[in-house]
């Protein structure tokens, strides 16, 4: 029964991908609550133009991701704060252009292999030990500022002018949570892949919100929902051979549409 | 008694958008425990002098001083306790109990790595009992009433311990009765506690007899250092755009 155990390979991919699971609900649970869901997805695909540098270049991708997914998430917070435009429609335009970029990048430098494949959709074959490492060590900082400035987090997340009202410095603050949101996506991308990610970080949040508990309350339920969507979600991936990404997030989705029933009003 | 050193000192403060004149060469002084209502018709800049007085938005003109000190220069943004126009809408899904809320009024003063300490689980205990909504603590703030939501909001504003308490048209969306009760509860914040009350309101009937100074805005200010008695008709048709006629209304007792 715990043959799945007896690989190496999968070994790693479970440690990242508990990880992974424990970072991304924590971290999903401000996003969501400050309405900013979709910055997820555009950080995945500035994460990606990182990754194709790393792979034409010849740099450790994962460490390119970091680098570049928090410049995009830098570049957000200025364009949302020092021009009118609509958070979301800045989102939109560094999605499509980050995207953009990344493809012509691989294109040029002829990197457009299963390589890409597997950052795009996540693969726990490719969880390297150097990548369980350097997701343990950056995931350990991101998860402490997390929990550091939960408080002001929570605050800002619930009413942003009052909070700055109260002293509050909420636009330093604002660029730690999504250079830190920028760390996580760019650390999940090797097991969850580019193109699910958002998900995983969203929709545990969204499921423990329909309980319509308070706000520790919530954190907790998204917690266990991510942790027992990426643990069911690789053991399916395992025996039927499937993507670890696209599994974990139909876990997710079966959790989610599970919690919207018996929560119905 | 007044001060020598207002709380807010505002000198010929001015707000141009696009050409447009929002606000235009406003002075004035709120000194401590003063009982103060700004009036003025919708979209006559009140809204706007609030968001210059708290740094949420810079004047094209003129200065703000709180407590003496340039906006730039204040650190105790806890002595200011502000409930904004929007209060009682709160988001329904938001996952708050109302103590999660009332505690939000503790966050600024807490260092990074401090747990909630006694002192801090007293003043927030104290906001609750004051604005009588300790029953109501482990209640998600989404299945409150108008009336009580507004008494969650000014309880966050009193944890922090402040000593002049804004709130912007705090009464939108709620009911008559507890608007009544609401006017009691800032009489007694201001008398008892010696809070200074900046009270803003688009409505002129709510204005309440134990207000001390009065000021009208619509793009400029008129001082009413005595509210009791009634603005006049030129002063009413000024501010408000309109022709206005007084109704003296008999009240007898039952």
């Amino acid at each position: 029964m715990f043959e799945i155990f007896e690989y190496d390979f999968m070994q790693r991919a479970f440690v990242a991908g508990i990880i992974i699971a424990v970072l991304a609900s924590v971290s999903g649970t401000f996003i969501v609550l400050r309405r900013y869901s979709m910055i997820s997805e555009t950080l995945a695909h500035s994460a990606l133009v990182g990754v194709a540098v790393g792979l034409v270049a010849g740099f450790n991708p994962l460490w390119m991701a970091v680098v570049f997914a928090v410049i995009s998430a830098w570049l957000i917070e200025y364009l949302r704060s020092a021009f009118t435009l609509y958070s979301d429609a800045v989102l939109a335009i560094l999605l499509s252009g980050s995207l953009a970029i990344a493809v012509i990048i691989v294109s040029l430098g002829g990197a457009f292999n299963n390589s890409l494949f597997s950052y795009l959709f996540g693969s726990i074959l490719s969880v390297s030990s150097e990548d369980v490492v350097t997701i343990a060590i950056f995931g350990t900082l991101s998860l402490g500022a997390l929990l550091l400035f939960s408080k002001e987090f929570y605050f800002i997340a619930y009413d942003e002018e009052v909070a700055k009202t109260s002293g509050i410095k909420v636009n330093l603050l604002n660029f730690l949570l999504v250079s830190v949101v920028a760390v996580i996506i760019a650390l999940s991308i090797r097991v969850v892949g580019s193109l699910l990610i958002g998900a995983l970080m969203i929709i545990p949040t969204i499921a423990a919100l329909q309980f319509r508990v308070g706000f520790f309350k919530t954190v907790i339920i998204s917690l266990i929902f991510a942790l027992l969507s990426v643990v069911a979600g690789m053991t399916l991936s395992f025996y039927f051979s499937l993507p670890s990404g696209a599994t974990i997030v139909l876990c997710v989705l079966f959790i989610f549409i599970i919690s919207l029933i018996a929560n119905r009003r | 008694m007044k001060f020598s050193v207002p709380i807010f000192d505002i000198k010929n403060l001015s707000f141009i958008v696009k050409g447009q004149t929002i606000l235009s060469n406003i002075s004035l002084e709120i000194f401590r425990s003063e009982y103060i209502a700004i009036i003025g018709p919708n979209g006559g800049g009140k809204t706007t002098l609030i968001r210059m007085l708290l740094g949420l938005e810079k004047p094209t003109g003129g200065e703000v001083k709180i407590y003496g000190k340039k906006l730039s220069n204040f650190k105790e943004w806890h002595k200011i306790g502000y409930v904004p126009q929007r209060a009682s809408h709160v988001d329904a899904s938001f996952p708050a109990t109302v103590l999660d809320i009332v505690k939000m009024g503790r966050t600024s003063q807490r260092a990074i790595f401090s747990t909630f300490s006694e002192l801090d689980k007293q003043f927030v205990h104290d906001a609750m009992v004051k604005m009588d909504i300790v029953d109501l603590k482990d209640k998600m703030i989404g299945t409150l009433s108008g009336g009580q939501r507004q008494r969650v909001m000014i309880a966050r504003a009193l944890a922090s311990k402040p000593e002049i308490l804004i709130l912007d048209e705090p009464n939108t969306g709620v009911d008559v009765a507890s608007q009544k009760n609401f006017y009691a509860l800032l009489r007694e914040l201001n008398q008892q506690e010696g809070i200074t009350i900046v009270f803003i309101t688009h409505d002129i009937g709510v204005i309440a007899d134990d207000i001390a100074r009065l000021f009208t805005i619509n793009q400029k200010a008129i001082i009413c250092n005595n509210p009791k008695q009634t603005l006049s008709c030129q002063e009413m048709s000024e501010l408000y755009g309109i022709d206005a006629h007084l109704l003296h209304v008999h009240k007898h007792e039952h």
